[in-house]
């Protein structure tokens, strides 16, 4: 497995914009169907953290990062990311928010059968015209970017394949550069390794961790394994039936802790290993 | 097993047919279909009847006649040139309205249903009715023709590609939503490349239906074999007539076996 190739990486960054923080007051989500996903959760994520969120299956882990790029909209509470509301933004707004924020998905949501080039160029959208995008003309620019994307992820090499050819490892990697290529100032994965087997789900969390030391952009990371959470995050967040249950440094949260989150004691498969 | 408590069983979910009930209700509607009261109107003594007469049409039907054939030439070539200009306009009209009709592409749950409706109205309107009345607006020749298969043909392949769409994964275009892109960019760039198997097919699919349609429709005068159809019908060439059923045949097949091709490439 490639780390990213630091020089390659910090290309993709030079306009060296400062990355975002994260203040969330109060903010409940309930669904159409009645289900209350986060009940009053209110958190202060720093630029430049590395956050792991940890929680049983259901706790609303997948509701929280979805408020934050508005694919959730909150029912009630503020939501500043990067200092903008966004529980007010509509429309070309909103857009624009989310083209700042990098989004990482357990099923990797790839066009199967586009290039895996024009997977990445998708993080170029909210900067494209619509035209350019209906035409399939993307600026040379844009193509650099996403070129420079997959090289900083190692798969270069693949840019011209179909996406569905390549193995998950490779396909997440695609994932990863199609959020790098929206040169985001906040990356949020929703469990980005639990369809991986453990050596590849290591190499993806490096992939994520190098994100956020070497580009310094902010890493917000739901898991359910508490030995990724220790390890790759520096700040742990505990979320049980859509309450905030811990938040607190990741390393030294013992398994006491874990166990307060999830309600009962730990069980094997909550380690990766 | 220690204890037995009561199971709570969830509520089970509603709606939904048995397939007993779906045999049920097929068996019914034939049994209607084939009852004297109130069944179709048909009986087996017409075909002992008239057997003498449907033989010699079949005989002559197997003796085709070859020197009809150059007469054949110009209004086959403008059946399939028909056919062919519209599977393309209908193609071409039709990717758009598919993306349009299908709720992963097009969220607005209004305009999709107006489009919907517009296209079931279009669909419930047989060829061959669009082509008389076509006819007698625009006059005798390709052109009614034509514009009753694109009409036939958007009303086909909207619906078979919509619906292929609405299967299709969510996730890919909610990463699209998610980078910040408008539905439309998220349409053209991700949700086109899912839909382009069920388009192709669709389109190649309707291109066949074409050439068999082009030919019926010349009956009402829209252009094509059919007018040739009716001139020897109406003097019981049925040995021309068969010679103008094999070359449809031939055109088909022809047509299914370049199909084939297109597909390999474009798919
Ligand atoms: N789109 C939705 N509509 C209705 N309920 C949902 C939806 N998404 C999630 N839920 C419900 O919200 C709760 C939290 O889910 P989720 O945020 O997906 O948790 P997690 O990611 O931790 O598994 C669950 O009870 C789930 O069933
Ligand atoms: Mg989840």
């Amino acid at each position: 497995m490639t780390d990213l190739h630091d020089s390659a990486a910090a290309g993709v960054h030079t306009s060296a914009a400062a990355p975002w923080s994260i203040r969330m007051r109060d903010v409940s989500v309930r669904y159409p169907n009645g289900v209350v996903a986060l009940k009053g959760v209110s958190l202060d994520i720093e630029a430049g953290e590395m956050v792991s969120v940890v929680g049983l299956s259901g706790s609303g882990k997948s509701s929280l990062i979805r408020t934050i790029n508005g694919l959730v909209p909150i029912s009630s509470g503020t939501l500043e990311v990067g200092g903008r509301h966004l529980e007010t933004a509509r429309g070309r707004e909103l857009r624009q928010l989310r083209g700042e924020i990098g989004m990482i998905f357990q099923g990797f949501n790839l066009a199967r059968r586009a290039s895996v080039l024009n997977n990445v160029l998708v993080g170029r959208l909210a900067h494209t015209p619509t035209w350019r995008t209906l035409l399939g003309l993307y600026r040379a620019g844009d193509v650099r970017i996403a070129y420079e994307a997959l090289n900083s992820v190692g798969i270069l090499a693949k840019a011209y394949d179909r996406a569905s050819t390549l193995s998950g490892g490779q396909q997440q990697r695609v994932a990863i550069a199609r959020a790098l290529a929206q040169q985001p100032k906040l990356v949020l994965a929703d469990e980005p390794v639990a369809s991986l087997d453990p050596p590849t789900a290591h190499g993806v969390m490096r992939d994520l961790r190098r994100i956020n030391q070497e580009l310094g952009i902010t890493v917000l990371t739901n898991l359910h394994l508490l030995d990724l959470a220790r390890t790759y995050g520096t700040r742990l967040i505990g979320l049980r039936a859509g309450e905030v249950v811990y938040d607190g440094p990741a390393a030294t949260a013992s398994d006491a802790v874990f166990e307060t989150i999830y309600g009962r004691s730990i069980q094997h498969e909550d380690v990766l290993g | 097993m220690s204890t037995l408590a009561p199971l709570v069983l969830p509520p089970k979910p509603r709606g939904r047919w048995k397939p007993w009930l779906g045999l049920a209700i097929v068996l019914l509607i034939t049994a209607v279909t084939l009852s004297p009261q109130w069944g179709i109107a048909f009986s087996f003594d017409a075909i002992a009847r008239n057997w003498q007469n449907g033989a010699d049409k079949v005989l002559a039907l197997l003796q085709p006649d070859w020197t009809f054939f150059p007469r054949t030439i110009p209004p086959l070539v403008e059946t399939l040139q028909m056919a062919v200009i519209a599977t393309f306009v209908g193609a071409v009209v039709s990717l758009p309205l598919s993306l349009w009709a299908a709720r992963l592409t097009n969220p607005n749950r209004y305009t999709r249903g107006a489009l919907k409706t517009l296209l079931n109205a279009v669909r419930s309107i047989p060829d061959l009715l669009y082509a008389s009345v076509l006819v007698a607006m625009v006059g005798v020749g390709a052109l009614p023709g034509i514009i009753a298969l694109v009409l036939f043909n958007v009303g086909i392949i909207v619906k078979m590609v919509s619906e292929s769409i609405e299967v299709n994964d969510a996730g890919p275009l909610e990463a699209g939503r998610a980078a910040g892109g408008t539905q439309l960019q998220i349409n053209r760039a991700i949700a086109l490349t899912d839909a382009w198997p069920a388009f192709v097919n669709q389109t190649l699919y309707v291109l066949e239906l074409n050439v068999r349609a082009s030919t019926v429709l010349g009956l009402v005068g829209a252009g094509g074999l059919g007018l040739l159809i009716d001139a020897v019908r109406t003097f019981y060439r049925y040995d021309q007539l068969s010679l103008i059923i094999l070359e449809i045949l031939v055109v088909v097949v022809v047509i299914d076996a370049v199909s084939a091709a297109i597909r390999r490439r474009l798919v």
